[in-house]
């Protein structure tokens, strides 16, 4: 079984509660380290513009790159559940590698702003999950725009897109994430990208 | 309101936030060993009332490490922000010499109470120290609510309430919205008011944005975006109308039926009596917005039904905003959008504003000031502001009675100034005459609450530090959608912090005045006695407890439906486009026809030849006004920047991210620029709420709007944030 996320962009306003619930519920303090970023997507010139928001955690990958980038091991993909998870004991730290943060398409894995910081990432609310409880980010959200369950499960919900905004679907590590995506019509250019928190790493 | 979670050291207690965006949203809060570890939201049955970043963000708040846990007083100069610890006793003991001092040797009048509702409760609101100062012989009060002032009193004229607006989740009714100066993905303005304005536009609702900025609100629901120059809202309203009316669009009946007044109304947008049509090309050459877009608009309002036009308060926080509101009101009588489901009364300003909620509910209100002072002057004319009395002093005008006092024509001159649940030298206009005014040796002493250490509490010389709503018991009334919260003492007040209510009770001992003080949780029982809540003890445990409604509450419905029984309280019984009342004031820039009226420094002002940008001050997501300013997890979300449009960035070789100054003859804030395509050329914003922090020379280098804005007020009172001339230059 894999488990993943939905998100509708389409109803995203980039209102940051997850961001801010994440860090509450995982006790993440503020700096670089954001398990949770809202990515906001400026397409066009002024007046005809296109702007989308974009959650981003972890994709929990089906072949996911950090897992094979780690040179020690710390980070593992469970088999029971595909939820991808580090050791920080194991992690090398900050100051010496870094080579999952180089790997990942989608900057999930983070580290704090301390000396030799251990790679911390979502790890999908394990604790919550173990209460039935979804992910801090999804029952947060003010406008319902995330799930987060088995993939299957969600496809079978939500349909099987795998593209939005600010996002690109790689063929090689298979994200466990499905989209209704906002899209926009025009290919309105030139596009820039916001990253908020302003201080995570990516 | 407490159950045992499955860690058994660990409660679960439920509250509803208490910050001042009108949110009132459900927070489950995580107690272990008294300390609050997790803030969840509503997890419940839908619609779940869920909270915004600002609610979830709350542990960082009550455990700031610079909440103010025990009273100060200063030991260096007024503003300089030294301050020395103190007992409650001395600090007590010094207010209740000081207000007995100056009232004995100056009069009541002498003592200017600032009181605002930046702690949103029932019981522990700023009006317990009111009454113990209205108690104590009396005290100058002020006038005029910053958010919506113009809207209040516009809505007051033409339909003789405030009660005029639709519970949120009514929004899945329309088929067109039309967000006018609205932006609730920051505002919140009402719990779920951003779910339902999705699910309006899923079940296939148009949705446009009337606004100078590309706000995070159009980008996720507008299909359509028409950026509009500040202050010139009122002209485009007027062009929508001259459509309407040429083209026979208005609804007739509706206008025959309901309203007095229109043909006033008409012949003004025609230009019958002024000779001036209010065309399209005209609103043109003054909004900036092309006058097809405004012949296309008209038309979509007048013929799409039902509609809701959703006049936000923001463009009324303008010279003359009380006119934009109500020409707006007008439009929706126009199109018989007035009492309807899905439609919209086109008046917002209590819209969620606890205690008064956005629609009908018994719970009884707690407080009722009677203060002698107001006593001393004639009751004001029909027709004047809300509020408005001779004795009061309108915030705009504080710095003028401090500088002026009895020369002035006050009743008084201001000694002493107490301040409950306010920053008010941060929050309103013109910041350094208010700090000039508050560091002269005129005002004798100032005593303030306050949870931090704020521009505001700087200028104090005593401080008293004062609980958070999770330290006290309180009732919420829901904003937005009908409830009702609990909102109960979570726990301890931490260091020696006082809530609202005691430290009234604590003052008015030593003032020798009995302030009637039940018990708290007898207070708060009485309170909801002959409210629809069946069961306080149930309603207690269970923290929320949701009016009956069989249907979305929609203001004015009762009225539209059976006129006969239910008219207007209005004069006429009717709703007043003309307003008999405002004509008798005989102020000929209180227009009893709705009128759009060229506001000072707007782009014709020969100020702008100088400052040749329009500034506005927006709401913040990461703030609610000046609040939460001190929260790392919000602070490291967005910076404080100023928007400016690429033209006008490149006319000056500003870069994104570069610093720059933002200067008028008032005042000068440095601050990063943010080089945006969202934004209308020859705007620029400066989100409200940064904390003031000037440097030697008084410059600011926080990014706080208020150093730049203008505290000439409108002549029905509203503030005039967003009428407001700058220039920017590269550091």
């Amino acid at each position: 079984m894999q488990l993943g996320f939905y998100f509708d962009q389409t109803r995203c306003t980039g209102c940051f509660t997850c961001i801010v619930a994440c860090k509450d519920w995982n006790d993440v303090p503020a700096g670089p380290a954001s398990w949770m970023r809202v990515l906001t997507v400026e397409k066009g010139k002024y007046p005809d513009l296109f702007v989308a928001f974009l959650a981003t955690a972890c994709y929990h990958c089906a072949a996911p790159a950090c897992v094979d980038a780690c040179p020690v091991n710390a980070i593992t993909k469970r088999a029971a559940d595909g939820v991808v998870v580090v050791d920080p004991a194991a992690c090398l730290g900050k100051d010496n590698c870094e080579l999952c943060l180089q790997a990942c398409p989608y900057s999930a894995p983070q580290f704090g702003a301390e000396a030799n910081a251990k790679m911390q990432k979502c790890n999908f609310c394990l604790d919550r999950l173990a209460e039935g409880k979804k992910p801090a980010c999804v029952d947060a959200c003010p406008m319902r725009a995330m799930d987060a369950g088995p993939i299957e499960e969600l496809r079978t919900k939500y349909g099987n897109i795998a593209e939005a905004t600010g996002f690109a679907f790689s063929e090689k590590l298979m994200p466990a994430v499905v989209f209704k995506p906002s899209q926009d019509a025009g290919n309105l250019v030139p596009s820039r990208t916001l990253i908020a928190p302003e201080s995570a790493r990516h | 309101m407490k159950h045992k979670s499955q860690n058994s050291e660990e409660q679960i207690i439920n509250t509803t936030c208490s910050s001042h965006c009108g949110g009132t949203c459900v927070l489950r809060l995580h107690v272990k060993g008294g300390v609050i570890t997790r803030i969840e939201t509503d997890s419940g049955q839908e619609p779940q009332l869920r909270a915004c970043l600002r609610g979830r963000a709350y542990r960082q708040r009550v455990y700031a490490p610079d909440r103010l846990l025990y009273p100060l007083k200063r030991t260096g100069e007024r503003g300089e922000g030294k301050f020395a610890r103190i007992s409650w006793d001395e600090a007590l003991d010094t207010i209740a010499r000081e207000i007995i001092r100056v009232r004995d040797t100056y009069g009541p009048a002498s003592m200017l109470h600032i009181r605002m509702g930046a702690d949103l409760a029932h019981r522990h609101t700023a009006t317990r120290m009111a009454q113990v100062l209205a108690l104590a012989g009396g005290f100058t009060e002020t006038w005029g609510v910053a958010s919506f002032q113009g809207g209040v009193y516009a809505e007051t004229a033409t339909y003789g309430t405030n009660y005029g607006c639709n519970t949120r989740d009514d929004l899945v009714n329309s088929r067109l919205i039309i967000m006018w100066g609205w932006n609730p993905t920051s505002t919140v303005t009402g719990v779920n008011t951003t779910w339902y304005l999705a699910q309006a536009k899923e079940a296939g609702a148009r949705i446009i944005a009337v606004d100078p900025r590309f706000t995070d609100s159009a980008a996720a629901f507008a299909h359509q975006w028409l950026p509009i120059r500040p202050g010139t809202d009122g002209a485009m309203l007027l062009a929508m109308a001259y459509v309407m009316l040429s083209e026979k669009l208005q609804d007739q009946k509706f206008l025959d039926t309901y309203t007095v007044g229109f043909e006033r109304f008409r012949d003004y947008v025609t230009g019958t009596d002024d000779g001036v049509a209010k065309t399209p090309a005209w609103a043109e050459a003054i909004t900036g917005v092309p006058a097809a877009a405004i012949v296309n608009l008209a038309r979509q309002y007048a013929t799409t039904r039902p509609a809701a036009l959703i006049a936000g308060i923001a463009p009324g926080r303008t010279a003359y905003g009380e006119q934009y509101h109500r020409i707006a009101i007008t439009l929706a009588a126009m199109t018989g959008n007035i009492g309807v489901h899905g439609g919209d009364a086109a008046a917002r300003a209590w819209e969620s504003i606890p205690p008064f909620g956005g629609y009908p509910y018994k719970l009884r209100q707690g407080h009722d000031v009677s203060n002698p002072v107001n006593r001393m002057v004639p009751a004001p004319p029909r027709g004047a502001p809300p509020w408005y009395r001779a004795s009061k002093v309108h915030c705009n005008e504080i710095a003028d009675f401090i500088e002026r006092g009895k020369a002035g024509g006050y009743l008084a001159d201001c000694k002493l100034v107490a301040i409950t649940n306010s920053n008010y030298v941060n929050a309103f206009p013109n910041i350094n005459r208010i700090v000039r005014a508050f560091k002269s040796k005129k005002v004798e002493f100032i005593f303030i609450q306050e949870q931090f250490l704020t521009a505001t509490a700087r200028l104090a010389d005593i401080v008293l530090p004062t609980t958070t709503f999770l330290e006290r018991n309180d009732i919420a009334v829901g904003a937005g959608l009908a409830f009702y919260g609990y909102a109960p003492k979570a726990i301890e007040p931490p260091g020696e912090t006082k809530s609202q209510a005691e430290i009234a009770s604590l003052l008015a001992a030593r003032l020798g005045v009995k302030l009637t003080e039940p018990k708290e949780e007898e207070w708060l029982r009485e309170l909801t006695r002959d409210s629809e809540i069946p069961d306080y003890d149930r309603f207690r445990k269970q923290g929320i407890y949701r009016l009956p409604m069989s249907e979305p509450h929609v203001a004015f419905k009762k009225q539209i439906e059976d006129p006969a029984a239910n008219p207007f309280p209005t004069p006429s019984g009717k709703i007043e486009i003309y307003s008999q009342q405002w004509a008798d004031l005989h102020n000929p820039e209180i227009s009893p026809v709705p009128k759009y009226i060229e506001t000072w420094e707007s782009r014709n002002d020969p100020l702008f030849a100088r400052y040749p940008l329009q500034l506005i001050t927006t709401h913040f997501k990461r703030r609610a006004g000046a609040q939460f300013e001190n929260i790392p997890w919000l602070r490291e979300l967005e910076s404080q920047s100023v928007l400016i449009n690429a033209i006008d960035a490149q006319a000056r070789g500003i870069n994104d991210g570069d610093t720059v100054r933002v200067f008028n003859d008032r005042g000068e804030t440095v601050i990063r620029a943010r080089v945006t395509e969202r934004i209308m050329p020859g705007v620029v914003d400066i989100p409200n709420g940064a904390w003031y922090q000037p440097d030697k020379r008084g410059v600011d280098r926080a990014g706080c709007a208020n150093v730049l804005t203008s505290d000439r007020r409108s002549p029905g009172g509203a503030y005039a944030y967003n009428t407001c001339l700058v220039q920017m230059q590269k550091l």
